[in-house]
């Protein structure tokens, strides 16, 4: 028996050794003086020192350590009967052994957790037990300098979160339609507290603003998960009106699911209340267009009237003093006729000039200054204008016509207005046309004065004018909104010394949009 | 449905049982703060893991360190130490530790301290035996500490209050011990083991 129980104890110990050779560990047994008392074969490979050659020396005379601690920490361990520990987080390492692998490039010595083992409570040793956590400590390395990032990121993200919330007009609710967020913008907008709003179905909230047909619409789209563009009329709590151009956009979590609806908002309120404006400056310029022509007119019937009132008064005389030939009133007959014919004429130019386009034709642009010049002759010859056109025979562009003619008419008739109320020798108007690579030019000129520098930054405003009477300060405001909206060109001003030069930029052939 | 509820009976004998086992752990850490220094009369209670959230919330407001070790066997759980930054800077003081690697070796030393001197006499007194694992330091902020999930696997949490006194400063710090359900059932059959032994 007593045999049988050596042979177990011997057996038990050497697999023991065993063990404590080959364990993926370093086991050091010391004393509470330090004294190497067992330093296993792991140890020995790694720190390239032999058991032999450290035996019953102090662990402090071969490594550089903290004795103190590592003292204190063995006291504790036999005192208490339970084991002590150093763990690589704060103390990174006891023994000092090089490691040379590239997936640890953050440390340069084995990073270690170690256990304090008390094993004999009567010789006072423990055992140190070192555990590689080398692998680990780089891995908490790395994810540290990887959760700094995402820290960095997150903070960045809040910052533009918080930029969205203040700047951005947006509204979010679930599948369900409850409102589930609306930025800060939307709210003091639309006067709301947050609270009145969240939680409240989408659709209940905005029944008094959206039609039937849109709601559809929405709900159509949602259905099918696409975006809708749509405007929309609202009332603030406080009954403002408010219009907003609306984008309706699914939304999809981060993995693809989707979790609902957002809805960015964009005021156009002003741009709505101007656009209504703009079609009263419309109406009120169009009525001054009408005006013009008929003072245009005018002018163009006064000579031929008067012509038939020479024809008349020399018939009345001749009939008076009996001189009358049949021949004669032939030929007066005539002239009357011809002159009615050109009256009548002149009209149907007038009211064929000044109907809008439908389509875009071709435009001899020499031709078209010919007619603008033969609308306002008369005017320019009693003003003793003169006027002189640079425009090769072969420029021709693809545009409405009636409206540049009208624009130019507009242009010309400043000039004209602006010689009135000046008193200038060699009054003169000038037209050139160049060629561009992507446009046509035409520069028109006068010297009729200039205009002064704060005038020139107003000219296309609205109701901006500078005449005394007469003006209704709408046709260069009309003859911008012609040639950039309509032509799809533009128009600049400028002056220097006594003249003013009106540049018009206009495309070669205007494509017309699709609606 | 088991109760994992200790009854007042079981709490008193358990109390009884932390005092002798805090009484043994004062001679070590004096021993291991190398200087004279007395632990007071540690306050004991034994609360759920509801309260110990609600008191979690109430450290809210300074800056603490916190570590945690388990401890496995018959008797397992967890137990949380903490301590505050003023505390924790005297103890760098006392210990002339140099660097912050230091002190957190230094605070992980105190956990360990006192979790196995309590455990250990705590199991001893129940005939039974736990290990250790290594003590860690859990860096999250006192905010997150109320939402750490970890918490609720534990039900019933003995807490205790203690202060390291020394001629001129003084380190406060609590220490949490956290046992699971099974281990309650267990706990409460050794208490009341000893219970009919007392009566």
């Amino acid at each position: 028996m007593a045999q049988n129980k050596t042979q177990q104890h011997i057996r038990t110990l050497d697999i023991d050794h065993k063990i404590v050779a080959n364990i993926d560990n370093g086991i050091i047994v010391l004393d509470e003086s330090l004294l190497i008392y067992h330093y296993n074969k792991w140890l020995e490979h790694h720190s390239g020192i032999k058991e032999i050659e450290i035996l019953n020396k102090k662990l402090d005379e071969i490594f550089t350590i903290n004795a103190k601690t590592l003292k204190r920490k063995i006291k504790t361990a036999l005192r208490l009967q339970t084991p002590t520990f150093y763990t690589a987080s704060s103390s990174k390492y006891l023994i000092p052994i090089k490691i040379n692998q590239i997936k640890n490039a953050n440390f340069e010595y084995m990073q270690q957790d170690i256990s304090i083992i008390p094993v004999d409570e009567e010789q006072g040793l423990v055992a140190l037990i070192l555990t590689d956590q080398t692998i680990m400590a780089n891995t908490n390395t790395l994810l540290e300098t990887k959760i700094q990032t995402i820290k960095e990121l997150n903070s960045d993200l809040l910052k533009e979160r918080d930029t969205i919330d203040k700047k951005v007009l947006v509204l979010k609710f679930d599948p369900s339609f409850h409102i589930v967020d609306i930025s800060q913008a939307l709210l003091e907008l639309m006067q709301y507290e947050k609270e009145e709003l969240l939680g409240k179905n989408f659709f209940y909230q905005e029944k008094y603003h959206i039609s039937t047909e849109l709601q559809m619409q929405l709900v159509q789209a949602m259905k099918e998960l696409r975006v809708l563009e749509f405007e929309e009329n609202t009332i603030s709590a406080h009954g403002h009106k408010v219009c907003f151009k609306s984008t309706l956009v699914p939304e999809y979590s981060a993995k693809g699911k989707h979790i609902g609806f957002i809805i960015f908002r964009e005021n156009i309120t002003d741009a709505k209340h101007l656009a209504q404006n703009q079609e009263k400056i419309l109406a009120s310029s169009r009525s001054a267009a009408m005006g013009e022509m008929v003072a245009m007119i005018a002018h163009q019937w006064r000579q031929p009237l008067s012509l038939i009132n020479t024809i008349m008064a020399t018939l009345k005389i001749k009939k008076e003093l009996d001189t009358l030939e049949e021949n004669s009133i032939d030929q007066a007959f005539e002239k009357i006729q011809n002159t009615t014919t050109y009256l009548s004429d002149t009209i149907d130019d007038f009211r064929d000039y000044f109907k809008p386009n439908k389509l875009c034709t071709d435009v001899n642009l020499l031709s078209l200054f010919d007619s603008s010049i033969f609308f306002l002759k008369d005017e320019m010859n009693q003003c003793d204008i003169r006027y002189n056109i640079e425009i090769e025979n072969s420029i021709t562009i693809k545009t409405y016509k009636n409206e540049l003619l009208q624009s130019i008419i507009n242009i010309i008739k400043n000039s004209i207005d602006a010689f009135n109320e000046q008193d200038i020798e060699e009054k003169e108007i000038s037209v050139k046309a160049e060629r561009k690579k992507s446009h046509i030019s035409i520069i028109l000129k006068d010297n009729a004065g200039g205009i002064g520098k704060e005038t020139l930054s107003k000219v296309f405003e609205p109701y901006f004018s500078t005449k005394s009477k007469n003006g209704t300060g709408l046709g260069l405001y009309m003859c911008q909104t012609i040639i950039t909206q309509h032509l799809k060109g533009q128009i600049t001003m400028s002056s220097q010394h006594n003249e003013t030069i009106t540049l018009l930029e206009l495309p070669y052939k205007l494509i017309k949009e699709k609606k | 449905m088991l109760n994992y509820e200790l009854s007042e009976d079981e709490k008193d004998v358990l109390q009884e049982l932390m005092n002798v086992a805090y009484g043994n752990a004062t001679a070590v850490v004096a021993d291991m703060l190398d200087a004279f220094a007395s632990l007071s009369i540690p306050k004991i209670r034994v609360i759920t893991t509801t309260e110990l959230l609600s008191t979690f919330a109430q450290l809210k407001s300074e800056s603490y360190f916190f570590a945690t070790q388990s401890f496995s066997g018959e008797f397992s759980g967890e137990s949380a130490f903490f301590i505050n930054q003023d505390s924790a800077n005297n103890l760098a003081k006392h210990l002339e530790l140099e660097n912050e690697e230091d002190l957190d070796d230094a605070i992980l030393e105190l956990t360990n301290v006192l979790t196995s001197s309590l455990t250990t006499k705590l199991s001893q007194e129940m005939d039974t035996e736990v290990s250790f694992s290594l003590p860690s330091l859990l860096k999250v902020s006192n905010t997150t500490i109320q939402e750490t999930v970890t918490f609720k696997q534990y039900s019933q949490v003995i807490v205790i209050d203690t202060d390291l006194n020394f001629q001129d400063q003084k380190i406060h710090g609590k220490i949490f011990i956290l046992t699971k359900d099974e281990s309650i059932q267990w706990l409460k059959t050794k208490l009341n083991s000893i219970l009919e032994l007392l009566i």
